[in-house]
């Protein structure tokens, strides 16, 4: 199987088999070369193309309709070697020519002897030393670290040599019949190789080595991994933008948004309700949605563009860019503006104490509170609900409980009610606002683990810390449901509070002992025998 | 010397005169010409005959005008002109004169 080609000489139309054409456009080429005056040549060329047309044209028949390599040979039977076109008047020049041989050589690339660029052959063919040196050379210069940057200059200022009068000109060979005829060959079979490896070889159109397929296919390789990666990215951030888009659009116009599902459980917010509960009037409300929209929701869709882009190779004006940096701006101003407002609403802080004296009746008391559902709708619910409204009551768990030792030999309950406000006096209201009482029945310590005011105190930073004194010898139990309400309570032990529940404790000099733990740790002898007395150890 | 480069340029000298007396006989194109000239084994390849036509139809002696052909692109066929006759005639008086100069020379000289 044979390629051909389709060519148009003078006006008339040819299927030309490839070694044929190569072979004829190194003769027509070579016969051009000889011409120097460029009037004269094109139509000298012209008369020289016509006759070749004529003879192709009655070399052709019914059996054969594609010129092939003994057409073009008879070609140059009839016409004569390019030699033979010369007159008188030129032929002064090639003579000439092949003096001046040494200086007529040219620094080309050859692409018939290389192993990347073919800088190394044509440099070797240039001075006249074998290509095995300069390659040696080269390797030690990249060894030395210059190598690679000279290699790559020279391949980029180096032209290939693709004509056959370059490549003798790259040897410095004169020009002539001989040499063509002999470059030819072996030009000839190369086209053939090249032919053959079409099947095998994807990158064939270069017919370059071994070392250049591996490099090019490690260069596609990287390329397809990249294109997938990209594509994966792409995908993963379509999906993530458009979560995040629906999570914040939920959260700034739906009743309710989920968004986020831990192993904590589900945490959700109602946007609309705790925004109100925050803001003092709508204008806040309003701006503040729009500031969170510009600074969530740009950069979400930035992201879901950048996606689109990714997926599609979609080019974007740069006005696009422009307008998220604008649109950030703007939300970030809006957002500093509504963060001032708020900042000047929390700016003064208030708190004030109740204290209950209690007749320790008994040697334990046991503190508990319930870990019931807080009453009403949930506003902001993550593990428990943290904040809920009910009517015109807003219900906020932020209670702490923590023990200390008492002062005197009376058991305390001191409960600190504090709340921010945008001046001491209105900090003070919001505190006084907060409605929270404790409950005493024998026993039992009753701390509910939420507190209530009315909604129109806003949310304000409510807190209810209560203090239980507690005088030396005199135990506590720690319920179960009181995990979440106590807070940080100092004991001899270092017990984390998690730990703490389930437990008895007793205040002895040392601090909160555990009673009931395993390990009973630095209890004196003294105190044990008035533990034993008292008949909470056996 | 080489006996070839020698003949080569004796037959190069005549060539234009030939080619101008081929035309003076009537129109032709270069195929006929060719035909004529390889008779004379004065050329053996046609690639010599093209630059020749040209420089002798840019020195105004020849013209040609084109003719379609039923076997290949259309053809030029070449004409001599009134200063290509003129030229001719100086030509052939020249050829006359080296004919002549040649016999003499050739002629064993009777001293």
């Amino acid at each position: 199987m044979n390629q051909t080609l389709t060519i148009n000489i003078s006006g008339i139309v040819f299927h030309i088999e490839v070694d044929a054409y190569e072979a004829l456009k190194v003769y027509l080429n070579t016969i051009k070369s000889y011409f120097n005056n460029s009037e004269e040549r094109e139509e000298i060329m012209l008369d020289i193309e016509a006759r070749v047309a004529e003879i192709f044209a009655e070399a052709q028949n019914d059996k054969n309709q594609v010129i092939v390599m003994a057409d073009v040979n008879k070609v140059i039977a009839i016409m004569g070697e390019p030699e033979q076109y010369l007159t008188d008047e030129e032929e002064e020049i090639p003579a000439q020519k092949t003096h001046r041989k040494r200086e007529d050589k040219k620094l080309f690339r050859d692409p018939d002897d290389r192993v990347l660029g073919g800088v190394a052959s044509g440099l070797g063919a240039y001075i006249g030393l074998d290509t095995v040196w300069i390659r040696l050379f080269f390797v030690a210069a990249f060894f030395m670290g210059f190598g690679i940057l000279t290699y790559i200059i020279l391949w980029i200022v180096m032209p290939e040599a693709k004509t056959t009068a370059e490549k003798l000109k790259m040897r410095g060979e004169p020009i002539n019949i001989k040499n063509i005829g002999k470059a030819f060959e072996s030009e000839a079979q190369k086209v053939g190789e090249k032919l053959q490896n079409v099947d095998t070889n994807k990158f064939s159109s270069k017919a370059g080595t071994v070392l250049e397929n591996i490099v090019m296919a490690i260069a596609s390789f990287f390329t397809a991994v990249f294109n997938i990666f990209g594509k994966v990215l792409g995908i993963a951030f379509l999906f993530v933008g458009t979560f995040m888009l629906v999570v914040l659009l939920a959260l700034l116009f739906g009743s309710t948004a989920i968004f986020s599902i831990s192993n904590d459980g589900v945490y959700s917010m109602a946007s609309q309700d705790f925004f109100n509960l925050i803001f003092v009037n709508q204008d806040q409300f309003y701006l503040a949605s729009i500031a969170v929209f510009l600074l969530i929701g740009v950069p979400v869709i930035g992201l879901i563009f950048l996606s689109i882009r990714m997926l599609f190779k979609v080019r974007s004006h740069y006005s696009v860019g422009l307008t998220f940096v604008g649109l950030l701006v703007v939300g970030t101003i809006l957002a500093f503006m509504v963060g001032t407002r708020l900042a000047v609403e929390m700016s003064a802080e208030e708190e004030f104490e109740k204290t209950e004296i209690i007749s320790p009746d008994f040697n334990t008391y046991v503190i508990k509170t319930n870990i019931t559902e807080m009453p009403g709708q949930g506003v902001l619910e993550d593990k428990f609900t943290s904040i809920s409204i009910e009517g015109d009551m807003m219900y906020q768990r932020f209670v702490e409980l923590s023990v200390e030792r008492s002062k005197n030999d009376s058991m305390m309950i001191t409960t600190n009610f504090s709340s921010h406000g945008k001046s001491p006096k209105d900090a003070l209201n919001k505190a006084k606002a907060i409605n929270y009482v404790h409950q005493l029945n024998d026993s039992i310590l009753f701390f509910p683990d939420y507190l209530a005011t009315n909604k129109e105190h806003k949310i304000r930073g409510q807190q209810v810390e209560i203090t239980v004194y507690l005088p030396l010898y005199q135990s506590i139990y720690l319920d179960k449901s009181t995990k979440e309400l106590i807070y940080d309570i100092d004991n001899f032990t270092n017990t984390y509070d998690k730990k703490m529940v389930g437990r008895k404790w007793v205040m002895l000099e040392q601090g909160l002992t555990c009673l009931d733990c395993d390990d009973i740790e630095g209890i004196t002898s003294k105190e044990l025998e008035e533990l034993k007395a008292l008949k909470m150890v056996e | 010397m080489n006996i070839e480069n020698t003949q080569a340029q004796m037959r190069k000298g005549v060539l234009e005169y030939c080619i101008l007396s081929i035309l003076n006989n009537g129109e032709a194109y270069p195929s006929e010409i060719i035909e004529q000239l390889k008779q004379g084994k004065l050329i053996v390849v046609e690639g010599t005959l093209y630059p020749l036509l040209t420089r002798l139809k840019n020195a105004d002696l020849l013209s040609y005008r084109w003719e379609e052909s039923t076997s290949g692109p259309p053809r030029k066929y070449y004409q001599l002109t009134d200063k290509g006759k003129k030229f001719l005639e100086e030509l052939a008086t020249t050829w006359d004169d080296l004919v002549a100069a040649v016999e003499i020379t050739r002629k064993p000289t009777k001293k």
